[in-house]
């Protein structure tokens, strides 16, 4: 197993190596520049150029033709912004961002738990929501509970993000005042930084208030950032459900005279556990590289708006370091979801 | 066990409703922008949002009285001209500390500046760029109107021009030049102004915290050397949608919303516990003309355009009354506008007519180029282009509407790729130069191929006369010329909509958009 999971690891050296060749060659083909729209309104032709050379980026893309047969140096050659941008991750520098001059990784580290926590809250509300859903729908086929659970996962799924966002916040923080409208924490309430992680910070400390102010701010962004995936899982666990039931070991237990509901949790529910977690594995992927919808909704500062806005402030440093994270996070998160496997189904093994 | 789940879902929901909003101390005023600061060093900031907190912390040399756009005395007390306007001597505020305890005079201003103009300075920071100097000053040192910044002792500088200057004062209360602590600075110029880091000086709130990606902390500098703050602490929050920074002050979350959507206007109006804040744009939405694309050079073909658009209609229809229809480029809250101008009148018939004059009976064909972001001054630009072309179409002027990614757009308007194209200007500094000088002056060729040796004359004579009256005339000169060639269709000026939780007192936004004394503003 251990031997399958550095496999796995030593695999991400060349799937990051092809990534950051990939994203710095697309983020550099949407034409614009970022010392364009640094200058807005105000750009005029000497100030660019002058912005550009201070940006680097009036070098060339990736060999440096002209400055190699200048010099006949092959360490010319490679005076280019790709090797320099490579140079950089190496050395394990994600670079700073254009415009804020900000550290990409300390950006990072202070938007990743948010977009973690947020992926968390909503995967959570597709478990506790998802699951039981579709267990019922499979145990009443083609009842009632079985019709409103599959045509509301349908619903589910077709739900305009956007639109069910407004709607929450109008309903719960503008007209009842329930809970807040976005944000991650309310103003005047600050919790000292251990692992950026909020709730968790603020148990870890002991603040109580802060605690739940955190978690206040998380329901109804995780509620409608969880709508899709609630509706995946809930036709996943249906379909895993029914078919696992027809199964001869479920008549056994059940001629053995155990409860329904033992059977229907502990035996059925295991054995088609497999398909949910693959697809609770894949929603967990996405929404950890961000929700740029939810996010902008509910000022979430997570990464996905982050990232979104740097591809349209062309602010590259950004777009390359993010990308890359999000590349290592998914093939993090496959490996975990094949380890898991051979944790719900003893017949898969890894060696 | 299942029972249990239940119950525990029951009490959540039973808290959820318990606990109220946390609403933070009346002490702190929430103040809802569009986005998050770029940078607190004020003079690499270019937008409203690093400004306006940025201008709480550290403050100009020349200020203005609280929500105009009249100059007054700032860090600098007084200040006068030789009799060319070429020597500008700034007598400054004494007894004044920095944030951070060092002081304020004659040997930090020089070092601001210092930093700004010389590309070289060893302070300057890694990857800054002072775009807001470089365009009020006109670039950088060796190419600008500063020649020398001489300190003549503790509380006196003075600035040595290459040219004379009339309306020096106005260029040197650009927001973007707010005085640093110079120790501060040094300590680490490449990080100065980021969250980490903040900034220092003289303001009356100090920098306190950054949150990346959620809000800017500011708290009460109590050893201010004019009026102290009413509030402990300002928490500036970016929300990029007016409908959420309207939704957060419905809330209760907020107590300033600024640069609302207008369609909101009538439920600002409707609710009993907000205020709706109107005020006096200064910013111009545009409609360019190209004259290097046939037959767009011919000014009987502009004049049609001008025709036969219905400003006032469109206006009317997409600004939800907050808007004004623009008959010159000035704004009428600014001086410098020209009193015999009266607007072309809409009139499809009489636009025919010129067509037809001008060889075109049966219209032609162009591209009308949109902008891909909303701004102040054109708040819904597809609609508004939509309608233009709508205009147009009715007396035969087929166009086909364009747009593309605002950094390309912003390029290729200057390349004279577009016909025709949609453009504003919100204002640096409050003077008719910063409109006229930046659309008719050395750009205009490029951004509208009119290169009109009268104009230019008399845009530099303005900016060298001593005599506010002359400049004046000079500038209403301009606009006038501007409308007899219709250079460039001016066409609205959008007052932006604010507002603020009943019981929010002293509050005067800026006509410049980001220079605001907070420190005015109390919270109930």
């Amino acid at each position: 197993m251990s031997a399958f999971i550095l496999r796995r690891l030593i695999g991400l050296i060349p799937v990051l190596l092809g990534m950051s060749l990939l994203v710095f060659t697309l983020v550099r083909l949407i034409p614009g520049d970022p010392a364009i729209l640094m200058l807005g309104e105000r750009a005029t032709p000497a100030a660019i150029e002058r912005l550009q050379a201070q940006l680097n980026l009036d070098k060339p893309l990736f060999l440096n033709l002209a400055a190699f047969q200048h010099s006949g140096r092959v360490g010319d050659l490679v005076d280019s912004q790709f090797f320099a941008f490579l140079g950089s991750i190496l050395r394990g520098d994600l670079g700073q961002s254009i415009f804020t001059r900000v550290d990409v990784a300390t950006e990072l580290a202070a938007r990743f738990p948010a977009t973690f926590e947020l992926a968390v809250g909503g995967i959570l509300v597709a478990l506790l929501i998802g699951v039981p859903a579709g267990v019922v729908a499979a145990m009443r086929k083609n009842s009632l509970a079985d019709v409103v659970v599959t045509s509301a996962s349908l619903f589910g799924v077709a739900m305009p993000i956007f639109w069910l966002g407004m709607l929450l916040i109008y309903i719960f923080a503008v007209h009842l005042g329930w809970l807040p409208p976005s944000g991650r924490l309310s103003p005047g309430v600050s919790v000292p930084r251990i692992t950026g992680f909020l709730i968790l910070d603020s148990l870890l400390q002991g603040q109580w208030a802060a605690a739940w102010d955190a978690i206040r701010h998380l329901i109804l962004p995780a509620l409608a950032l969880g709508t899709i995936p609630t509706a995946t899982v809930a036709r996943m666990t249906r379909g895993a459900m029914l078919e696992v039931l027809g199964q001869d070991y479920v008549r056994t237990a059940r001629a053995k005279g155990l409860s329904t509901l033992r059977v229907t949790w502990r035996h059925a529910l295991k054995n088609a556990m497999l398909p949910i977690i693959t697809v609770v594995g894949l929603s967990f992927g996405s929404l950890l590289t961000g929700a740029i919808l939810t996010e902008t909704i509910f000022n979430w500062p997570g990464m996905g708006k982050w990232i979104y806005d740097a591809i349209g402030a062309r602010d590259y440093p950004i777009v390359q370091g993010g990308t890359l994270f999000i590349a290592a996070i998914y093939v993090v998160i496959n490996t975990l979801v094949d380890v898991s496997y051979a944790f719900f189904d003893p017949r898969i093994r890894y060696g | 066990m299942r029972r249990s789940v239940w119950i525990g879902a029951l009490a959540a929901l039973v808290m959820v409703l318990a606990f109220g909003p946390a609403s933070a101390s009346a002490q702190t005023l929430i103040y809802a922008q569009s986005g998050l600061p770029v940078t607190l060093d004020s003079a690499a900031a270019q937008d409203g949002n690093s400004l306006r907190p940025a201008y709480q912390i550290t403050e100009t040399l020349v200020g203005f009285e609280p929500g105009t756009t009249n100059l007054a005395p700032a860090l600098a007390v007084r200040w006068e001209a030789n009799d060319t306007s070429t020597v500008w001597t700034f007598y400054l505020r004494e007894g004044v500390r920095f944030h951070d305890g060092t002081p304020f005079n004659a040997e930090a201003v020089k070092f601001n500046f210092d930093r700004w103009n010389d590309p070289d300075h060893p302070y300057r920071g890694e990857g800054k760029h002072f775009a807001g100097f470089e365009y009020v000053f006109g670039g950088f040192k060796g190419n600008n109107v500063l020649k020398e910044i001489e300190v003549v002792d503790e509380y006196t500088v003075r600035f040595h021009l290459t040219d004379s200057v009339g309306f020096f004062p106005a260029m040197v209360a650009a927001i973007y030049l707010q005085i640093q602590s110079p120790t501060a600075v040094m300590a680490d110029p490449d990080r100065y102004g980021t969250p980490e880091v903040g900034s220092v000086g003289t303001g009356p709130f100090k920098f306190e915290e950054w949150v990346i990606g959620d809000r800017v902390v500011l708290r009460r500098n109590d050893d201010y050397w004019g009026e102290k703050a009413k509030v402990e602490q300002v928490v500036f929050r970016g929300i990029p949608e007016p409908t959420s920074r309207l939704a957060e002050l419905r809330a209760g979350a907020a107590h300033i919303a600024v640069e609302l959507s207008p369609e909101d206007y009538p439920v600002i109006q409707r609710d009993p516990n907000l205020t709706p804040v109107l005020q006096d744009g200064l910013n111009i939405g545009y409609v360019a003309i190209h004259q290097g694309h046939k037959p767009l050079d011919d000014p009987r073909v502009r004049r049609a355009i001008a025709m036969a658009i219905d400003k006032e209609a469109i206006v009317e229809a997409f600004y939800a009354g907050l808007g004004s229809p623009a008959d010159q480029h000035v704004p009428p809250a600014m001086w410098g506008r020209s009193e015999k101008i009266t607007d072309i009148p809409y009139d499809p018939e009489g636009a025919r007519r010129l067509l037809a004059e001008a060889g075109y009976p049966n219209g032609f064909e162009t591209e009308f180029w949109y902008m891909p972001v909303s701004r102040p001054y054109f708040p819904a630009p597809q609609p508004i282009a939509e309608a233009i072309a709508s205009y147009l179409a009715d007396v035969g002027i087929r166009v086909r509407l364009q747009t593309e990614d605002w950094g390309t757009y912003l390029s290729d308007y200057l390349e004279g790729k577009f016909p025709m194209y949609m453009l504003g200007w919100s204002p640096d500094y409050p003077d008719p130069d910063n409109y006229l000088f930046t659309f008719f002056g050395p750009r205009a060729p490029d951004a509208l191929g009119w290169n009109d040796p009268v104009t230019q004359d008399l845009l530099i004579r303005a900016r060298t006369a001593p005599d506010v009256a002359e400049r004046a005339a000079l500038y209403a000169q301009v606009q006038e010329r501007v409308h007899e060639t219709v250079a460039q269709i001016p066409f609205a000026h959008n007052n932006p909509l604010h507002a603020t939780r009943r019981g929010v007192e002293g509050w005067l936004p800026s006509p410049l958009g980001a220079s605001e004394p907070l420190q005015l503003v109390s919270v109930p």
